[in-house]
């Protein structure tokens, strides 16, 4: 029952996003706009670009994924449906993994298209080991969505809602955008050699956020 | 009512404070399995809070009880398992459309999500299964959620104001649940400030200020 409901929620999410087009009508114009001012800011410099390229990448994919867990929840605030969701008797760390699993693919999608920009914009290479890159690229958006599908619940029920959650994440998702950045950079430079310390600590925190999000979910949820 | 069978909620002292204010104040009551209750009283008399209680959506600051048996406070899950709680606020997603939001439903309570379709009908939005519910009336999506609960049929049903923004088409599926439900031996518990259709009613409660005001244990059968 628990991963039929953890289905029906990434399902759920998904369709709303679909419908409500909330990522591509806000999410990606942002994510776009932010890669662009900075390319304007930094100038022509092609090898300048490129060597900051990873690092605005990494950081537009956490705005991204901020603006994303916002909307979502706010989907769940409307009309009480977070209320259904706690009424219900499945396990609620069930619940925590079908948001995070929904923001996962949704960011993923949108990693896809910035990572797009960011190649066309700043001259970034993929390098020699494009498996690897894609690697961190997926643990680094794990990271994101397993932690802002925590801190969004908590941010909605805040009285400050928006502002709530980048003051939460961007403390504690610090280590996963270091993290990324780090191995995305080595690996765009064509440098293997310190790759695999970035990513054991991706997996770390991945697991870390995961498990903390799957036990604490419920309480956060219950009054 | 069986004797075996414990009490559909007992509350004992229950009392509930939000900032330091009681909105339930040391609240017993006593409902017995199969009694439809008519909870009436003035708005911020307490009602609305109460029913919340009942149904786990909020703990008690101090007291406790029994809802089906089961501890309003270590088996919140069983009770949520076998209770509905109706309000104004509906629950539902906009962006779904109503079969959408059901069978979401469905995978919630571990319930055949064939039982949609023929829910829709008995309170006549079969017609509209397919339209997202951003587009309903107020009217339209209460009936939805009268949908949802009688497809899932649980033992207890806390409707909050049920008959608000419901035309008298509409209100007349709210006194069908009703029917049925006493019918088929659920529990059923009625928020309302309005007087209760007596036909449909076992018993009358009354709150004010946060407590239950007219003798709150089991009418006698």
């Amino acid at each position: 029952m628990s991963m039929r409901a953890a289905q029906a929620i990434v399902a759920k999410d998904l369709r709303t996003e679909v419908r409500s087009r909330s990522a591509v009508s806000t999410v990606l114009p942002f994510a776009a706009t932010m890669l662009l001012a900075f390319g304007f800011a930094l100038g022509p410099d092609r090898l300048l670009l490129a060597q900051t390229a990873p690092a605005l990448l990494w950081l537009a994919a956490l705005f991204a994924s901020v603006e994303l867990c916002h909307r979502s929840y706010q989907h769940e605030a409307a009309n009480d449906a977070l209320e259904g969701l706690l009424l219900s008797p499945v396990d609620k760390g069930a619940v925590y993994l079908g948001k995070a699993a929904a923001a996962f693919v949704q960011l993923i999608v949108l990693m896809v298209v910035t990572t797009g920009i960011v190649i066309v914009l700043f001259g970034l290479p993929v390098g020699p080991a494009p498996a690897l890159l894609l690697l961190t690229a997926v643990l680094g958006v794990a990271g994101l969505s397993t932690l802002g599908s925590l801190l969004g619940l908590l941010a909605v029920r805040s009285r400050t809602r928006q502002a709530a959650l980048p003051v939460l994440i961007l403390p504690l998702v610090s280590p996963v955008i270091i993290a990324a950045t780090k191995a995305t950079a080595d690996l765009t430079r064509g440098t293997t050699a310190g790759v695999s310390g970035w990513l054991s600590l991706l997996v770390a925190f991945d697991a870390a956020y995961l498990a903390v999000g799957y036990i604490v979910f419920g309480h956060l949820l219950e009054d | 009512m069986t004797a075996a069978q414990p009490a559909a909620v007992r509350l004992s002292r229950v009392t509930r404070l939000f900032d330091g204010l009681a909105a339930v104040s040391s609240v017993s009551l006593e409902i017995a399995r199969g009694e439809v209750v008519w909870l009436r009283g003035w708005n911020g008399s307490g009602k609305t809070t109460l029913l919340r209680l009942i149904a786990t959506a909020i703990s008690p600051t101090f007291g406790g009880g029994t809802v089906l048996g089961f501890d309003l406070q270590t088996e919140r899950s069983a009770i949520r398992a076998r209770c509905d709680l109706l309000s104004h606020q509906t629950r539902l997603y906009e962006d779904l459309t109503a079969a959408e939001n059901l069978r979401f439903a469905c995978s919630l309570y571990d319930i055949d999500p064939r039982l949609a379709e023929p829910a829709l009908g008995r309170v006549g939005l079969e017609e509209l299964a397919g339209v997202r519910v951003g587009k309903f009336s107020q009217g339209m999506r209460q009936r939805l959620t009268l949908a949802r609960c009688l497809m899932r049929a649980p033992a207890l049903v806390l409707l909050d104001e049920p008959y608000a923004a419901l035309d008298v088409d509409a209100r007349s599926v709210v006194d069908e649940l009703l029917s049925t439900a006493r019918a088929s031996g659920q529990t059923v518990v009625v928020a309302s400030h309005e007087a209760p259709p007596a036909h449909l009613v076992d018993r009358e409660v009354t709150m004010d200020g946060g407590r239950v005001m007219t003798p709150a244990g089991v009418a006698p059968s």
